[in-house]
């Protein structure tokens, strides 16, 4: 017999039953938490006098969906905890060795991603005080840099060019107006 | 009817329409093409310029980047074996074999009609299947919505395959809860704001489709290192080959081409199925339908197996309009995202929306078909030079779209304070994807989730705050009842599966009980 995958099968997204078991475990008491964090905040919705005579108040849809929420993930924990618990018997009995769940979590590239959402952040600051032509060019520019991109030209060529491009599109073709940033209103340039 | 088709025609035909159709077409392709980036992503890159059209043209440039997204994920799936949504997977089992096999243009060419009939049939389908549903709807009151949306929501759910229900079920509530965000719109009262101003007007769904999908879609491509392997898309962009199709070959396949379009039609307009259902019910259909020996070849570059999931995701993505065209209600994280954009403009899709509307309504089915025109004269000619954009690498093209993405919200709001929800967004994206979380029940949730909640209201006001509203009249029961059943199904499905792995269990265990029992 061909051991080759059958073609109905989807090419990507099959991870290991015991890797998704510890993640619904995991991913189950985040939502846990979050739906009871929600449903507690609920609480702090401002009621209207006669409202308690309402059928229907700015809270009753958040506390829905706060109850929703708890047994939707405490279902959610049960069902991994049970076959987590199936899984462990059957190691048991097959004394099989038991390999670290999370390891492919440490196989990512996760310092390049940390590095993309703190330039977006760092973006976001520098849009308010350096405007948006000298921000979004810091922007790409460090965005080329952190996925590798040494190239003088391309690190040059494709931000500020395509940043001052951009600009006039949006400043003088579309008229929209773009705040200069606050860092040269505040020393008397610009504004 | 015609009136309506002639006013659609009308507004299609205009230059500035069919230029959106085809920049439309063009981009959606191209970020279709790039693997990870879907249909969702490529909308909602381009809605902040949508919102300097007119409605019509803006939700036609949507519909434009709709089919191109579909048709440029298929190219991927065949010229690189990397779908680039998650409907073309099912192309890259057959495409991708016959593009190794030096037939990449062919399988393009055969994926494109294949497209184009199934846009075709599902095109004349939506014409006659939109106005009649309309009608009908036009009787539904705020009780019925209401089951309607509920059964949307949980269909979602049901579809998103085995072990996930539950997942997409959390992810709903999620994105209800995220929609309670705000003032509340019929009492005015702050809700979830932690007296944070800028948070008094909701969260935008522009700025949650862009962060869930968009950001966080390039960002796991960063996270697996995808932006690494561009070097083995360089050689396959310009080996495409002939494009021509033999007569037989026509023959051949255009019997498959009709089926899958009605069943791609059909799966679309059903809430939460949509165009991967379709592509994968097609070609299993197909491989059933195929004589023994053509079963073989499936899996190693069959014709049919190409053609049938290309024709049936093209059709359900028409079909997917019926449901939000008449009664207002996404049936897919795609149209969610149209209907998000749809009320930004100030029209509530639905069964008024023909009435008030014409223009839009029927501007946007005659161009869905000029759409699927345009995908074939223009972009399957086109197609080895826009794979060539492919070969921009992605040390440029990942920042370019970070870029896109951010500045498309913050243009909108000129709110930085967007930018940071944005990032927070994302990083939560990325945790739940990791934690294999489904993205669209979240979007649907969102979008559903003010209309959902004003439903509720009148109903329960009507009814004086007794749920009777959900059984009083047969059109809410039997939306109730569908939604029971649909929600019961994967339980009962998976309750009779562990029995009988139980049983199958406890019959393994005998037996090797009895054998040891021998050998001791």
């Amino acid at each position: 017999m061909s051991n080759h995958q059958t073609p109905t099968q989807p090419a990507s997204g099959t991870s290991k039953p015991s890797l998704s078991l510890n993640k619904d475990l995991i991913g189950g008491l985040i939502f846990l938490a979050l739906s009871i964090g929600y449903g507690l905040s609920a609480q702090m919705i401002p009621y209207f006098p006669g409202d308690e005579y309402e059928p229907f108040t700015a809270r009753t849809l958040p506390y829905v969906l706060s109850v929703l929420g708890t047994v939707l993930s405490l279902s959610l924990v049960i069902s991994a905890l049970r076959e987590q618990q199936q899984k462990k018997q059957e190691k048991a009995q097959q004394q099989g060795l038991d390999l670290p769940q999370l390891q492919p979590a440490l196989g990512y590239d996760w310092s390049t991603v940390i590095k993309l959402l703190a330039i977006m952040v760092i973006y976001a600051m520098g849009l308010k005080w350096m405007g948006f032509v000298i921000s979004t060019t810091f922007f790409l520019f460090a965005g080329f840099w952190v996925l590798g991109e040494r190239r003088k030209k391309v690190l040059f060529g494709a931000s500020l060019p395509f940043v001052l491009a951009f600009w006039f599109a949006l400043t003088q073709l579309l008229d929209i107006y773009l705040a200069p940033g606050q860092l040269f209103a505040a020393l008397g340039f610009g504004g | 009817m015609l009136d309506g088709i002639l006013t659609g025609l009308g507004t299609a035909v205009m230059p500035m329409n069919l230029l959106m159709v085809f920049i439309g077409c063009f981009v959606g392709t191209f970020i279709g093409m790039l693997p990870g980036l879907g249909p969702i992503s490529a909308i909602a890159l381009m809605i902040p310029i949508t919102y300097g059209l007119e409605p019509s043209s803006g939700i036609i440039l949507m519909a434009g980047v709709y089919y191109g997204a579909i048709f440029g994920g298929s190219t991927s799936s065949i010229l690189i074996n990397a779908p680039g949504c998650s409907s073309t997977v099912v192309t890259a089992f057959d495409g991708y074999p016959l593009a190794q096999k030096g037939q990449a243009g062919k399988a393009l060419a055969l994926a494109a009609y294949a497209s184009f009939t199934g846009g075709t049939i599902s095109a004349v389908f939506l014409l006659v299947a939109a106005p009649a549903l309309a009608s009908v709807s036009l009787s539904f009151q705020s009780a019925d919505y209401f089951a309607l949306m509920v059964l949307g929501l949980t269909a979602v759910a049901a579809f998103s395959g085995k072990g996930q229900v539950l997942k997409a079920l959390l992810m709903t509530v999620l994105g209800l809860m995220i929609s309670t965000v705000g003032t509340d719109r019929s009492t005015g009262v702050e809700r979830f704001t932690f007296g944070n101003i800028d948070l008094m007007d909701g969260i935008s769904f522009l700025l949650l489709a862009m962060a869930t999908f968009a950001l966080a879609e390039v960002v796991m491509a960063v996270l697996k290192r995808d932006h690494l392997k561009e070097e083995e898309n360089e050689t396959d962009s310009s080996q495409i080959g002939s494009m021509a199709v033999t007569k037989e070959e026509v023959k051949e396949v255009a019997p498959t081409a009709l089926r899958s379009s009605v069943l791609g039609f059909i799966v679309g307009v059903l809430p939460g199925a949509g165009a991967t259902i379709a592509a994968f019910l097609a070609y299993g259909m197909e491989r059933n339908l195929a004589s023994a020996k053509e079963k073989l070849k499936f899996g190693f570059g069959s014709l049919r197996g190409l053609v049938a999931p290309e024709a049936a995701n093209n059709a359900s993505s028409s079909g997917s309009f019926v449901p939000l065209l008449t009664l207002g209600i996404p049936g897919s994280g795609t149209t969610a995202i149209m209907l998000g954009a749809l009320i930004a403009y100030g029209i509530q899709p639905g069964p008024r929306m023909m009435i008030d509307n014409p223009d839009v309504f029927w501007s946007v089915i005659v161009s869905m078909y000029i759409g699927n025109i345009v995908l074939l004269i223009l972009n399957l000619p086109l197609i080895p030079y826009i794979s060539k954009l492919l070969m921009i690498p992605r040390t440029v093209l990942v920042p370019m779209i970070l870029f896109f993405a951010i500045t498309g919200v913050y243009l909108v709001s000129f709110n930085t304070f967007d930018i940071y929800m944005m990032v927070a967004f994302c990083i939560a994206a990325i945790g739940l994807r990791m934690l294999n979380f489904p993205m669209a029940p979240l979007l649907l949730g969102f979008v559903l989730g003010g209309l959902m909640e004003n439903n509720l209201r009148r109903a329960l006001m009507i009814s004086d705050g007794s749920l009777s509203f959900l059984w009083e009249r047969p059109i809410t029961l039997v939306i109730v009842c569908i939604t029971v059943l649909v929600l019961a199904a994967p339980i009962v499905q998976s309750l009779l599966q562990k029995k009988r792995s139980k049983a199958a269990q406890k019959a393994g265990q005998a037996d090797s009980e009895n054998s040891n029992g021998e050998t001791a």
